[in-house]
């Protein structure tokens, strides 16, 4: 784990728009910090309802992709300020206390590598060719509004991952499976069989999406036999099929595409992602 | 127990509750594990699988379909702007049965404006900056594009009011309050370009719904109370780019320029702020175009004050101007003329003629020929109409010179209008035209008040008269006889700003003044049907169909979106 440098953080307080006399000043007790202090506030605020690990409890699981996806500057905002659906707001824990369970947040979503903003040092020309080429990630993802709609949206991805993050998301896909991402085969009573992702599920319907865009509207009273596999459409053979530099160059691309695209306005507690 | 195996679970016991059958549309009732009795509609399809519900792709002769049937692929329909639907389903014998089918709750949205979309049983909707797909048949959520609403707008924009999507191929298209036109691929809810249209002014929002004509999107701006400078614009489908645009104030040199002194023109409102209509034979969309800025000080600009208050015939490939008609020259009442222009192909003293029909906010019904923009016939429908003494023969009214000043001048019809945004619809069985009316008046007053970023520009205000109280109608007008052939009062606390729908059988489906909605007998207004929804309406109805199945739709005045069909 590499220690964040206070630079960095002191942009995130001024990009929040937050204290900005007390994040300048904040960021020079910050140096020399470790993570025990952000650990111990971690246990003491969030724990309870987000679980030890932020694996969700009472509250939803903080290592989920959409909250991956969150800059620093969003997790601060929302830690500080809250969430109207329940989250409370920690705004009296103070500045500094506030970026050190964010940190610690980061390296519970396995972000801990992630120093500065995230390094491009692949070749971001090669790693677009192969992300709309040969690696054939458009297929399924849209970035930039380019790209297939099956998976998630991963333009904003590479503004809060670092470079062998992406790698590893590249080549150990579902690690675990994302419960809405997973692959549903079903079986209709007309013997019809389909395989998708479900976009939407009740005890009474299901709403199944095909490769080819197609929405499946069916009644479970409808379905045989339901199976939930453990992958999701994410290739399991990019580690054989794309050598370390490209991975790189892809990640490049990755991490350039969301540091130079415009974030759409968010509602506050709210985020895209997941193609939902 | 994880959720998958709870639902693997009911599946299984639902299904010991089951008759065979085949697909949603037919064992309705019978998966809830409820006791309902077994309906069978006769149209559904034995295999649902086997049909295109579900499929997005949505080709140039699918938006050029009139009427309506199953989809619902524009704001009001189709091109023609009637709101009328074809589907045959739901009569004036059956409607009695109609029940609520489901709710959608749409989150952090005001009072919802829009009329959905459906595409092969897919619903679009928007609140706010908000899209979301839905399943037309359920209601479920398929997926949902989430915008903050944006901070710092002023009047109508800072109400977020939004009023639905178009839609083309696999993509959808949306404005947003601040005028940013959005690309989202319909298949996922993702952003596929973003472009802001209305800069230089920061009074300019968006309120409308875009409309596709060919390979183009068309949208327009609010604002026009605001100072800001009105215009239509058109953007290609595929990359965003702009194709042309459409200034509905004369700039220095253009014709129409003199009743903007200076640089009044920057500032001259007229903005188009409801979708228009197409009509492909004759390559033409017809646009209305809002009130002048400022609203009720009409010494700033002198004249006709063009275009504002007027319909516009555009050549949809250039944006250039066909021609125009204005029905309110030189306003200084805010009777804006973005009422939808609705199409008509019907006899007219005896002769098969291309109209255009349309009830405006100034109190007067209108019957146009749209190929020349030649007035052909107006008529009064409201009995408080003070402003003008008459109309002449070419159709411009005869000002009864009521002008608004420090003291203020009793005009009417009101600021609201005699009739307003919220869509009439012309019926194809009936042959005739409904709308909404008012019956109101104000005391406008006036004061020079120059322009100011940031601040409305109205140049002062309305009181209502002591002790009035509006009276809503629901009128229906026959091509026919030309005359009108019956008039609902509305009863109820608050005038709502419901639309008009209607259909093959002869139904007319609107919201009321009593938060009700309610289907009449189009041939006599009779109530047939309604339903509290516990919420003012303030949007207009459609109806669709999936796999057999008729529904009707409208949004509400708290978020809600309610869809309605026969058990
Ligand atoms: C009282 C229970 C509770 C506590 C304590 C709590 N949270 Fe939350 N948190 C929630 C709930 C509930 C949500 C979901 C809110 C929503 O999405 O509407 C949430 C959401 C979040 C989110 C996601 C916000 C988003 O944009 O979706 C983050 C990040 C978060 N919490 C971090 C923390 C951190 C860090 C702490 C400790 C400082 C903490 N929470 C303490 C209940 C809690
Ligand atoms: C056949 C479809 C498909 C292809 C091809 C594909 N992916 Fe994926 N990918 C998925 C799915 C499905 C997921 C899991 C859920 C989601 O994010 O939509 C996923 C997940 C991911 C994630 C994790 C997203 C997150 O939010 O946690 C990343 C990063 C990713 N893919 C990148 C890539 C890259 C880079 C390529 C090309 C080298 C690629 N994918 C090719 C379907 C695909």
């Amino acid at each position: 784990m590499t220690h964040l440098k206070g630079g960095r953080w002191a942009n995130l307080w001024v990009s929040a728009g937050l204290f900005l006399l007390a994040g300048m000043s904040m960021m020079a007790q910050e140096q020399g910090r470790g993570d025990a202090q952000g650990a111990g506030e971690f246990a003491i605020n969030c724990a309870n309802c987000h679980g030890s690990d932020g694996q969700g409890a009472k509250a939803p699981s903080l290592t989920a992709p959409n909250i991956v996806a969150l800059s620093n500057a969003e997790l601060i905002r929302v830690v500080h300020d809250g969430v109207s659906g329940g989250m409370p707001s920690f705004a009296q824990l103070g500045d500094a206390n506030i970026v050190s369970v964010v940190r610690y947040l980061r390296t519970l979503q396995g972000q801990g590598d992630m120093v500065g903003p995230a390094a491009a040092t692949g070749d971001v020309a090669a790693g677009r060719a192969l992300y709309f080429g040969k690696a054939q990630c458009s297929s399924c993802h849209m970035i930039q509004g380019k790209g297939g709609f099956i998976a998630s949206d991963l333009t904003a991805y590479g503004r809060s991952h670092a470079a062998n993050a992406i790698a590893k998301a590249i080549v150990t896909p579902d690690n675990p499976v994302a419960p809405d991402a997973r692959v549903v085969e079903v079986r209709t009573k007309t013997g019809k069989k389909l395989t998708g992702v479900v976009r939407n599920e009740d005890n009474f319907d299901m709403v199944l999406q095909t490769e080819d865009g197609r929405f499946h509207f069916l009644a479970q009273s409808d379905l045989i036999d339901v199976h939930r596999t453990d992958h999701s459409l994410m290739p399991q053979d990019y580690g054989r099929r794309l050598t370390p530099a490209e991975l790189n160059n892809i990640a490049s691309f990755l991490i350039v595409a969301g540091q130079t695209t415009p974030a759409e306005p968010l509602p506050p507690g709210r985020r895209h992602g997941g193609g939902r | 127990m994880r959720i998958d195996q709870i639902v693997l679970g009911t599946a299984v016991c639902l299904l010991l509750a089951t008759t065979p059958g085949d697909g949603r549309g037919q064992t309705a009732g019978i998966k809830t594990g409820m006791p309902s009795p077994k309906r069978h509609s006769p149209t559904a399809k034995a295999d649902p699988a086997g049909d295109a519900t579900g499929l997005i792709e949505v080709k140039q002769s699918d938006l050029l379909q009139k009427p309506t049937k199953d989809n619902w692929v524009s704001y009001n329909g189709d091109y023609t702007g009637r709101r009328y639907s074809a589907l045959t389903q739901i009569t004036p014998a059956n409607v009695s049965h109609l029940v609520v089918k489901w709710v959608f709750h749409t989150q952090e949205a005001g009072p919802l404006e829009m009329t959905p979309v459906v595409v092969a049983g897919v619903m679009f909707i928007t609140a706010g900056n908000d899209a979301y797909a839905l399943d037309a048949e359920t209601g479920k959520q398929i997926w949902h594009h989430a915008r903050a609403v944006t901070e710092g707008l002023i009047d109508d924009a800072s109400s977020h009011h939004n009023r639905g999507v178009a839609i083309l191929g696999t993509r959808i298209y949306m404005e947003t309050d601040n005028a940013h036109l959005l690309c989202l691929d319909a298949r996922s809810g993702n952003l596929i370009w973003d472009v802001p249209y209305a800069t230089g002014n920061r009074n300019y929002g968006a309120t409308s719904a875009p409309l596709i004509v060919k390979d183009k999107v068309l949208v327009g701006t609010s604002g026009g109370d605001d100072g800001v400078r009105g215009f239509l614009a058109a953007f290609d489908v595929q990359t965003g780019k702009e194709m042309w645009r459409f200034w509905t104030i004369p700039g220095p040199g253009e014709f129409g320029n003199d009743s903007w002194p200076g640089d009044a023109y920057m500032h001259g409102g007229g903005t188009t702020w409801m979708p228009g209509t197409y009509d492909p034979e004759l390559n033409t969309v017809y646009w209305g175009t809002g009130n002048p800025s400022p609203d009720y000080d009409g010494s700033v600009r002198p004249g006709d004050d063009l275009y504002t208050s007027c319909l516009v015939a555009l050549d949809p490939d250039t944006g250039k101007l066909k021609w125009y008609f204005q029905f309110t020259p030189h306003n200084m009442y805010d009777y804006d003329s973005v009422q939808t222009p609705v199409l008509v192909n019907a006899n007219f003293h005896g002769r098969p003629r291309k109209l255009i029909v349309t009830a405006q906010r100034n109190g007067f019904l209108y019957i146009l020929d749209r190929t020349n923009g030649k007035y052909l016939y107006s008529r009064k429908f409201i009995s408080n109409l003070n402003w003008a003494k008459g109309m002449d023969e070419h159709g411009r009214p005869i000002s009864a010179g009521l002008t608004p000043d420090e003291k203020g001048v009793l005009v009417c019809p009101s600021q609201d209008g005699a009739t307003n945004w919220y869509s009439p619809s012309y019926n194809e069985a009936t042959h005739m035209f409904y709308f909404r009316s008012l019956e109101a008046c104000n005391i406008y007053t006036a004061k020079t008040t120059p322009f100011e970023e940031g601040r409305t520009y109205y140049s002062t205000g309305l009181r209502r008269p002591l002790g009035e109280i509006g009276k809503g109608y629901i009128d229906a007008f026959s091509l026919d006889k030309l005359d009108f052939a019956w008039r609902d009062r509305l009863i109820g606390p608050t005038f709502a700003w419901a639309g008009v729908m209607s259909t093959a059988t002869g139904l007319v489906a609107f919201g009321d003044d009593a938060q009700n909605f309610v289907i009449v007998d189009g041939r006599t207004g009779a109530p047939l049907w309604h339903i509290s929804l516990g919420q003012a309406i303030r949007a207009s109805p459609m109806s669709y169909a999936v796999r057999g199945k008729q529904y009707f739709a409208v949004a509400t005045g708290s978020g809600d979106l309610f869809s309605f069909a026969l058990p």
